[in-house]
C-alpha cells in the first residue's frame, strides 16, 4: 500500500491556515518580518553611504555609514594600541584565531593532522608569545604599557587563553571530584566548583583586580590584564569541571571496570578508555560553556580593560563621527555572531562524529 | 671662550640647582624624559580617541601643557586612558604622574593623600533639560516628573538633595548607557534629563530637533573639575603657573599662531608679556627655581596654545558641542566668567 505525500509546499500552507488561528498567526508573524525586513533593507542598502563616497553624505543620509566604518576599524580592532606598532597587535590576534581554528578542526578530525603533543606544544609557545608581542620590551621591540592593550587582541587574550588553560585545570577537577579514592581531594575539588559556580562573573573579575595583587609577595605587581586573566581561568575551570563531570558519570561503571580487569593501571584506565568517552559525551555542554566565556569576556570592561566592545563604543565618542553608534554596535554584533557560529558548527559536526 | 665658560658656569648652577630645588615627581618626569598623565578612556569633547587611538580633547591638552612646560615637548605626554577609581589609585601608587579627567575637586578628596588638586580648568554645574512642549521655566514646577540620568552617579545624589530639600516629588529612569539614556529622553519616555550644564548643551545637539529642548536656569551643584597631581611642591607649581601662562595669554591676546610674530617685536608690546617671555622675565627666573626649560611659557603657549583656543578647538562653536565660551563660566572674569588670570612676576 502506498501513502500519498502531500508536497512540501501543500503541507506547509495547511500548517500555516489550517485553521483560523493559524492564519491570523501566520500574517502578523509574516507583518513582523516584512517590516523588520523593510528596516532592515532601507538602512543597509536604499539609504546607505557606500564605503567610496564622502563621509559628509552620512550627515544627510540616514542609512549605514560605511565612511565611518573605513575610518574607524583600526581603532576599534586596536583601540589606543600605538600607531606605528599595529603589526604586533595583528600579529596576536591573527595567531590566536589560527590556532583556536587549527585546535577546532583537529578536533573534528580535519586537516592539518597534529599530534596532540604538537599541539599543546604550539599552544605553550603562543600564550607568552602573544604577553612578549603585546607588552614589548625585548629583542628592540618598543614597550607598550597594557592601558593600551585594546580591541580585539585583548578580547581573544581574554577570552581563548582563558578557555585554553581553564580546560585542563577542569578536567583535574573532574577527575579529582568522581575519583572515589581520596575523600578529601573529591570533597576539596567540588568545595571549589560549587563555591566559584555560586558567584558572579564579575564578582570574580574584581577579586582578580583587586584582591590578587594583594596576595602576591612584596615588590611583585600584576598587570590588570594578567589579574583578570588569571580570575578568568579559575572561573571558566569550575563550568569546564561540571560539563567534563557529567561526562564521567554518565559512563557505565563497567567501562573503567573492564579497563582495570584488562590490567591497566588507575591512570591508563581514565586517560585511554574514560576520559576520550567522557569528553565526547560532554562535548555538547562544554561548546555550550565555552561559546559562553568568550562572550562574557566584554564584562572587563567594569574594570578599565578596553576590548572590542568599548573600542567600538568609543569609536562613536570621536566628536565627528557621534551619530554611528549602530554601525559601531553592528560591526562588534557581526564578529560576535561569525565567531560563535562557527564555535556551534564546530559543536555540531563533533556531535555528528560521537554518533556515527 | 669667556661665551663657553658662562655657559658650563650656567650649566653648573643650573645642574646644581635643579635637583636640591626640584621635587621628587618633577625629577623623575625629567629622568624618564615622559610624563605620564591620566584622561577619561570615552569623554567626548574632553578625551576620546582618534582615529589613530591618540586621545584628544579638552582635557587631553592639559596633559600637553605639563609635558610643553616640564619637557618642552608636548608629545612627550603619554596619555592614557583609565577609569576614575583605577586611575586615581594609579596615581597615588606612582603608576602616573598626574591626571587631567574632569575630576570634582572636594574637600575629602584634597584630604586624601597621595593627590594635590592644582587648578580648575573648567567650571561645571549639573542642570536639567526639558523638551519645551512641557511648558516649564523653572526646575521648582518639575513635581511628579520623571527624570533621566546616570546610575550610580554623583548626578543622582545632587538630584535627591535638591529636590528633597523642597519637597518635590519625582521618579527617577535609571539607565547607564548614555547612548541609550538620551534616546530614552527624546522618545519621551521621561521628561527631565539631568546632568551637567556642559555635557547638556552639547547632548542636545544630538536630537533630530535641537531646538525644542531648552535647558532650565537651576544650577544645582558646583563642579570645578580640576587637574590632579602626585604630591610635589614644584610639579604643582609647574603645572599651576603653566596654566596660568595660558589665562595670562588670554588676556593680552597671545596665541598659537601669532607668538612668535610677538617675541620677535617683544619690545613693543606690554610689560606683562615681556615678563611672560623676555630672556630675563619672571617665567626665565621660575625656570631656574623649578628646573623648568628657560623657555617653557614660550613652549606652553607655541605648541598648546592660550585657554580660549584649546576651548574653542575641542568644544567651540566649530565643534560638535558648539559652546560659546563667554556663556560658559570659564570665560575670563573681565568677560563675567571665572577665569582668573593670576599675575606672573
Amino acid at each position: 500500500m502506498t501513502r500519498l505525500v502531500p508536497p512540501p509546499l501543500l503541507s506547509a500552507l495547511k500548517s500555516g491556515f489550517g485553521t483560523p488561528l493559524a492564519s491570523l498567526l501566520t500574517f502578523l508573524a509574516a507583518g513582523l518580518v516584512l517590516t523588520v525586513s523593510w528596516s532592515a533593507a532601507g538602512w543597509l542598502f536604499v539609504n546607505a553611504v557606500w564605503p567610496w563616497q564622502a563621509a559628509e553624505a552620512c550627515q544627510v543620509n540616514t542609512g549605514i555609514c560605511w565612511p565611518f566604518l573605513v575610518e574607524k576599524a583600526r581603532f576599534i580592532l586596536f583601540g589606543t594600541y600605538p600607531a606605528g606598532q599595529h603589526m604586533r597587535p595583528a600579529v596576536v590576534s591573527v595567531l590566536l584565531i589560527a590556532l583556536t581554528v587549527i585546535t577546532c578542526r583537529q578536533m573534528t578530525g580535519k586537516p592539518p593532522h597534529l599530534s596532540p603533543v604538537q599541539l599543546i606544544c604550539a599552544w605553550l609557545v603562543t600564550v607568552p608569545l602573544c604577553f612578549v608581542l603585546m607588552g614589548g620590551g625585548v629583542f628592540g621591540l618598543e614597550p607598550v604599557d597594557p592601558v593600551r592593550w585594546n580591541g580585539m587582541p585583548i578580547l581573544l587574550m581574554l577570552s581563548v587563553i582563558a578557555i585554553v588553560l581553564a580546560f585542563p585545570l577542569g578536567l583535574a577537577l573532574a577527575l579529582a571530584r568522581t575519583q572515589t579514592t581520596h575523600k578529601g581531594l573529591s570533597w576539596a575539588a567540588a568545595g571549589y566548583v560549587e563555591a566559584t559556580r555560586a558567584v558572579p562573573m564579575l564578582t570574580v573579575i574584581f577579586v582578580g583586580i583587586f584582591v590578587l595583587p594583594l596576595t602576591l609577595p612584596e615588590g611583585m605587581s600584576i598587570s590588570p590584564v594578567t589579574a583578570t586573566l588569571v580570575a578568568l581561568i579559575f572561573f571558566h575551570a569550575s563550568y569546564f569541571a561540571e560539563d567534563i563531570r557529567s561526562g564521567l558519570i554518565s559512563l557505565p561503571r563497567g567501562q573503567t571496570e573492564a579497563a582495570r580487569s584488562l590490567g591497566l593501571s588507575y591512570w591508563q584506565s581514565i586517560f585511554f578508555v574514560g576520559l576520550p568517552q567522557a569528553i565526547r559525551r560532554a562535548l555538547p555542554a562544554l561548546v555550550n560553556s565555552m561559546i559562553g566565556a568568550y562572550k562574557d569576556t566584554s564584562l572587563v570592561i567594569v574594570v578599565g580593560i578596553l576590548d572590542l566592545t568599548a573600542t567600538a563604543r568609543a569609536s562613536f565618542g570621536d566628536p565627528g563621527w557621534r551619530d554611528h553608534a549602530l554601525e559601531a554596535y553592528g560591526l562588534v554584533g557581526v564578529w560576535f555572531f561569525l565567531s560563535c557560529a562557527y564555535l556551534s558548527s564546530v559543536g555540531r559536526s563533533l556531535h555528528k562524529q560521537t554518533k556515527g | 671662550m669667556k661665551l663657553v665658560l658662562s655657559s658650563l658656569v650656567a650649566a653648573m648652577t643650573a645642574a646644581a640647582a635643579s635637583p636640591a630645588l626640584a621635587g621628587p615627581v618633577l625629577d623623575e618626569i625629567k629622568e624618564k624624559d615622559q610624563l605620564i598623565c591620566l584622561v577619561n578612556p570615552n569623554s567626548p569633547g574632553f578625551s576620546v580617541p582618534d582615529s589613530n587611538g591618540v586621545y584628544q580633547g579638552f582635557n587631553t591638552d592639559f596633559c600637553r601643557m605639563a609635558a610643553a612646560a616640564i619637557l618642552g615637548d608636548a608629545g612627550k605626554a603619554d596619555i592614557r586612558g583609565i577609569g576614575f577609581s583605577d586611575s586615581m589609585k594609579t596615581l597615588v601608587a606612582d603608576g602616573a604622574h598626574m591626571a587631567s579627567r574632569s575630576i570634582t575637586a572636594t574637600g575629602t578628596r584634597d584630604a586624601d593623600a597621595g593627590m594635590a588638586f592644582v587648578a580648575t580648568t573648567f567650571y561645571d554645574g549639573q542642570g536639567f533639560m526639558i523638551p519645551k512642549s512641557i511648558g516649564v521655566t523653572s526646575a521648582t514646577q518639575l513635581e511628579g516628573a520623571t527624570v533621566c540620568a546616570e546610575d550610580g552617579s554623583t548626578t543622582l545624589l545632587n538630584i535627591a538633595d535638591w529636590f528633597s530639600d523642597r519637597t518635590i516629588s519625582y521618579r527617577v529612569e535609571n539607565i547607564a548607557d548614555k547612548t541609550a539614556r538620551l534616546e530614552a529622553f527624546f522618545n519621551g519616555k521621561c521628561d527631565v534629563y539631568a546632568s551637567d550644564v556642559t555635557a547638556l548643551l552639547s547632548d542636545r545637539l544630538l536630537s533630530d530637533t535641537p531646538e525644542a529642548y531648552t535647558i532650565l536656569p537651576e544650577v544645582i551643584s558646583a563642579e570645578p573639575l580640576t587637574l590632579v597631581t602626585q604630591p610635589d611642591q614644584a610639579l604643582e607649581a609647574a603645572v599651576f603657573w603653566a596654566f596660568q601662562v595660558m589665562l595670562n595669554a588670554d588676556v593680552y591676546g597671545i596665541t598659537s599662531d601669532n607668538v612668535d610674530q610677538i617675541i620677535a617685536d617683544l619690545g613693543s608690546y606690554p610689560k606683562a608679556v615681556n615678563r611672560l617671555f623676555a630672556e630675563d622675565s619672571a617665567t626665565a627666573e621660575m625656570a631656574e627655581k623649578l628646573g623648568l626649560p628657560q623657555d617653557w611659557a614660550y613652549q606652553v603657549i607655541s605648541q598648546v596654545g592660550a585657554y580660549s583656543e584649546v576651548f574653542e578647538k575641542h568644544l567651540g562653536k566649530e565643534t560638535a558641542f558648539g559652546l560659546e565660551l563667554n556663556e560658559t563660566a570659564n570665560a575670563l572674569t573681565a568677560d563675567g566668567g571665572q577665569m582668573y588670570a593670576y599675575p606672573i612676576r
